[in-house]
């Protein structure tokens, strides 16, 4: 196991039904990460606005650090927990 | 229902929950990263402020040096973890606990509740407590421990016996059955300096402490003696109270590498300093004294209390004592590792007196500070950096909470 910090911004494709955000893919430069399962999920704020973070396990078993700032509608990758 | 006093000078229909987060900041952890579920988990930095179930079958404790639980735990995964995480993952637990009770009293992985009068909402207390815990567990992800009983101390007793991820009720008519077997360390109060001298004297059970008198005790070991008199026959009349007034606020953290210049040392005392004072302001109060510490990184601590000849809340009369204080203590041509200030001897609190010579300098001040608090209460204590800290700016992480700094201290 190995932990990678990557502060970057990247797109992602989430779902919003019933007012709770779910990430369900990351775009991230060339790749197409496909969340397998949300791990952990929390809030924050950022000013006057929400921040979700989610702990997300991809395909390959490593776990992305990702959030979701409701001001700007940016997502961020933080770090990686790889599975290896 | 009438109130009935007990035989142990208490309310007999008291009921008094204790929720305990287990193994709080190595769950979340496991919680975050599943690879990690199942092994030995350790978050700390320089000393365990945590870890999981797994390390602690190793013998693993919280506050043992990594050092040590490297060598008997050798495939320990150890995490620096994160302030900000662990306290939303808390808030959120406890924002649970309110459907409980409103009469709560949280601290950082636990919280007591005052569930007295509430059969009629809850219905079975034992089976809603059960519930509840699944409930935590289902919506937050944690495991909780949970004990119930007629005081503070039994609850916590309760919840003790039956970690991790349990739940246990020991009645008010049980304590005198359950509470005299058990042994001396489950007591409150008793840590490591009174349990060895009560292991002198060959005290090893709850039981074996009733034999002493409340004198005999007091002069043992102060005040906190009359209180084991008390508590080894089950008496604890605290209540759970929703606005804690803390015995000592502390901010404390280590350098991200160890560091030997004054400024810098200065610049984080100064957030520390800031970061305690605007807690105690949010909780009404001013302290009288100030304790500083240093780690060094071969000499180890050296520390310094002082008594302020007002008490005072305000971030720059307390910095300006407490750098005086870290200037005393910075004595050798040594690196530290650590730095941390405590706020204590608190009095309710104070208005600004203006000063004969410079005068409305206090008041201009007090208005400052309040100005801060707003702004920060409303866009986070990162929204405005100010004095000896400013250095820290772009250097340092920043989140809503402030500096992300490398050990946070979250005790109240």
């Amino acid at each position: 196991m190995r932990l990678e910090r990557l502060s970057e911004a990247v797109k992602v494709r989430a779902d919003f039904h019933g007012g709770e955000v779910s990430p369900l893919i990351i775009k991230r430069k060339t790749q197409e990460l496909r969340v397998a399962c949300i791990t952990a999920r929390w809030e924050d704020r950022k000013g006057a606005h929400k921040v979700h973070y989610f702990s997300v396990q991809v395909a390959s078993g490593d776990v992305y650090q990702l959030e979701f700032h409701t001001g700007d509608l940016l997502w961020k990758l933080n770090s990686v927990m790889l599975d290896s | 229902m009438e109130a009935q006093l007990g035989d142990a000078g208490q309310l007999s229909d008291r009921v008094i929950l204790h929720v305990d987060l287990d193994a709080f900041f190595a769950s979340v952890e496991q919680l975050r990263y599943p690879h990690l579920r199942g092994k030995p988990v350790i978050v700390g930095n320089g000393v365990i402020a945590s870890c999981s179930y797994e390390a602690r079958r190793f013998g693993c404790y919280a506050g043992q040096p990594l050092s040590e639980a490297r060598r008997i735990c050798p495939g320990v995964v150890i995490l620096d973890g994160s302030e900000a995480v662990y306290r939303a993952f808390a808030e959120r637990t406890f924002a649970l606990c309110a459907e409980l009770s409103p009469v709560m009293e949280t601290f950082l992985d636990e919280a007591f509740l005052d569930l007295s009068g509430t059969e009629r909402l809850h219905g079975d207390l034992f089976e809603r407590a059960g519930a509840w815990k699944e409930c935590v567990r289902a919506q937050v992800g944690l495991p909780v421990t949970i004990g119930l009983g007629p005081n503070r101390m039994v609850a916590k007793i309760a919840s003790k016996s039956v970690k991790p991820d349990g739940l246990r009720w020991i009645r008010a008519e049980d304590v005198e059955s359950v509470l005299p077997e058990l042994s001396i360390d489950r007591l409150p109060g008793v840590g490591h300096a009174i349990g060895a001298e009560l292991a002198k004297l060959n005290v090893r059970t709850i039981g074996d402490l009733r034999v002493f008198a409340p004198a005999i005790l007091e002069r043992m070991f102060g005040a906190p003696g009359r209180a084991l008199y008390e508590r080894c026959r089950g008496v604890d009349t605290r209540p759970v109270e929703t606005r804690e007034i803390p015995q000592s606020v502390s901010r404390e953290t280590a350098f991200h590498e160890p560091a030997a210049n004054p400024r810098e040392i200065e610049g984080m005392l100064y957030y520390l300093t800031e970061r305690a004072a605007r807690h105690v302001r949010g909780l009404g109060l001013a302290a009288r004294t100030i304790d500083v510490w240093i780690d060094y990184v071969e000499s180890g601590r050296e520390r310094c209390q002082r008594s302020l000849a007002e008490p005072s809340d305000q971030d720059a009369v307390l910095f300006d004592r407490a750098v005086r204080m870290l200037r005393g203590l910075l004595t050798r041509r040594e690196a530290l590792r650590r730095v941390g200030v405590a706020l204590s001897r608190f009095s309710a609190g104070v208005a600004a007196q203006s000063d004969l010579f410079d005068g409305d300098v206090a008041l201009e001040r007090e208005r400052l500070t309040q100005s801060l608090d707003l702004v920060r209460d409303r866009f986070g204590h990162a929204s405005v950096v100010a004095g000896p800290s400013v250095q820290f700016l772009g250097r340092l992480v920043q989140d809503r909470n402030g500096f992300v700094l490398r050990t946070p201290s979250l005790t109240k």
